[in-house]
């Protein structure tokens, strides 16, 4: 079977978009044979220049704009090169393909989403109820709407305290002042509400897994962050094995139905043997690469589930992997630059 | 709650737990110790044994092992 496979987040970058990694995992399961299509934003992402893991690489409208566009820049490539499956890793094209999944699909183009109502389980105001579903806990918080509400909120939950967003930013704020300029600067981005949480201290460990969308997982690991850049991106990490973390994992993929690729944010107070659930994330995250260097390749099995081709049981992983992330350099002609520009293609 | 149990350690005394990612050096002492701690030696059979590996009166055998079980009490390992 020589599969078309579309993968965006080819920015590997210090931000590094999850896509190369993604790209990778299917090209080692030699079975699918596929041909990774590389689905970028920008002629300067670098995927676009990695012929050993990205075999074509297209230019696409940004999932912001109209969506038929879009959609015809997929049928697009459909027909002049192939593109059997796609794989979106981005936060901001996730709305765009959910909303598309059935109609992507009768034109010959295959995803494995979650559900709408799967993927709303992200925002951050619904971890309580997740976090209580799958037998963990969340860090005490409180969504607020109002100046008066925050101050009531930090009274509560005490100082430092973090203020997020519902889908991104993270702040903690060490004084009220601080809290109010953050909560300022969240409703500024996002807009309301402004969720307050307890700090809590422990291990910052994380699980990347995929469900099949009947309750059974197509494979997960548990990693530890060891070393992470300022931005908060894994730059080196350490496979473990927590029960009770893989365990919640599990039944995240039991209780919901989960279908897809996703990763669970946690700390891991120790000391009282607590988890708690910090952010679930509803796509593969930048270093799921990890995952397949240790055996379980949850990229190749979620395309083998959506073609029906035999999927791999992974019981097993090895703990006390590490994971090292590195930036690397080469050099190539201007051509490829060149069609990128001028054809949006190479 | 005993990690002892699901401890990976070496011969240099590297030790990877691999429940919570966490790991740790021990000198050689800490080493003997802890390799019979996980066979599930008692307290007064390890210091025997210090006292005729190293050739150590019982007070500073005592008092090393002591010092060293409070240290694993201290990273939960016991
Ligand atoms: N309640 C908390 N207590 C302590 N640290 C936290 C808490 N919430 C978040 N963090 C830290 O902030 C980081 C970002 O928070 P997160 O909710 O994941 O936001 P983002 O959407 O920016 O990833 C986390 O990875 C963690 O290191
Ligand atoms: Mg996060």
């Amino acid at each position: 079977m020589k599969l078309k496979i579309g993968i965006s987040g080819i920015n590997a970058v210090d931000n590094p978009g999850p896509g190369v990694g993604v790209a990778k995992s299917i090209k080692e399961d030699k079975e699918l044979s596929a041909k990774i299509v590389g689905l970028s934003y920008d002629a300067m992402e670098p995927g676009n220049y990695m012929k050993w893991i990205i075999d074509k690489s297209y230019i696409l409208p940004y999932p912001s704009a109209d969506h038929n566009t879009y959609l015809n820049r997929l049928y697009y490539i459909r027909e002049n090169y192939g593109l059997d499956f796609v794989m979106p890793v981005l936060d901001a094209e996730l709305p765009l393909y959910l909303k598309y999944q059935k109609e992507l699909e009768k034109n010959g183009i295959k995803t494995f989403l979650p559900t709408l109502e799967q993927f709303k389980l992200r925002e951050k105001d619904k971890l309580e109820e997740v976090a209580k579903n799958i037998g963990i806990e969340t860090p005490k918080s409180e969504v607020v709407n109002s100046y008066d509400e925050l101050v009531k909120a930090v009274e509560k939950l005490g100082l430092p305290v973090m203020v997020k967003g519902v889908f991104y930013k993270a702040y903690r704020a060490y004084t009220v002042q601080e809290a109010v300029s953050f909560f300022n600067k969240i409703v500024a981005e996002w807009g309301y509400p402004v969720i307050l949480q307890q700090v809590v201290s422990g291990e910052e460990m994380n699980v990347v897994a995929a469900g099949d969308g009947e309750g059974n997982s197509l494979g997960m690991i548990a990693i530890k962050k060891m070393w992470i850049t300022e931005l908060g991106k894994i730059w080196t990490g350490i496979t473990i094995k927590n029960d009770n973390l893989l365990n919640s994992a599990k039944r995240f993929i039991e209780v919901y139905g989960w279908k897809g690729a996703f990763e669970l944010e946690c700390i891991v107070d120790l000391n009282n043997n607590k988890i708690y659930l910090i952010e679930i994330n509803p796509r593969f995250p930048a270093w799921s690469y990890f995952s397949t260097g240790v055996g379980v390749n949850i990229a190749s099995n979620i395309v083998r589930k959506a073609f029906d081709l035999p999927v791999k049981e992974y019981r097993d992983y090895p703990a006390g992997k590490l994971y090292i992330r590195y930036t690397d350099d080469f050099v190539v002609g201007i051509e490829t630059f060149q069609k990128l520009i001028t054809l949006g293609e190479n | 709650m005993n990690r002892l149990h699901q401890l990976a350690i070496n011969d240099e005394g590297f030790i990877f737990d691999p429940l919570t990612g966490e790991n740790f050096t021990v000198n050689r002492t800490g080493l003997f110790i802890i390799n019979r701690l996980k066979e599930g030696k008692k307290e007064e059979e390890i210091l025997q044994e210090l006292i005729d590996e190293f050739n150590v009166s019982r007070e500073v055998a005592e008092r090393d092992l002591i010092d060293f079980l409070e240290k694993l009490k201290s990273y939960r390992i016991i």
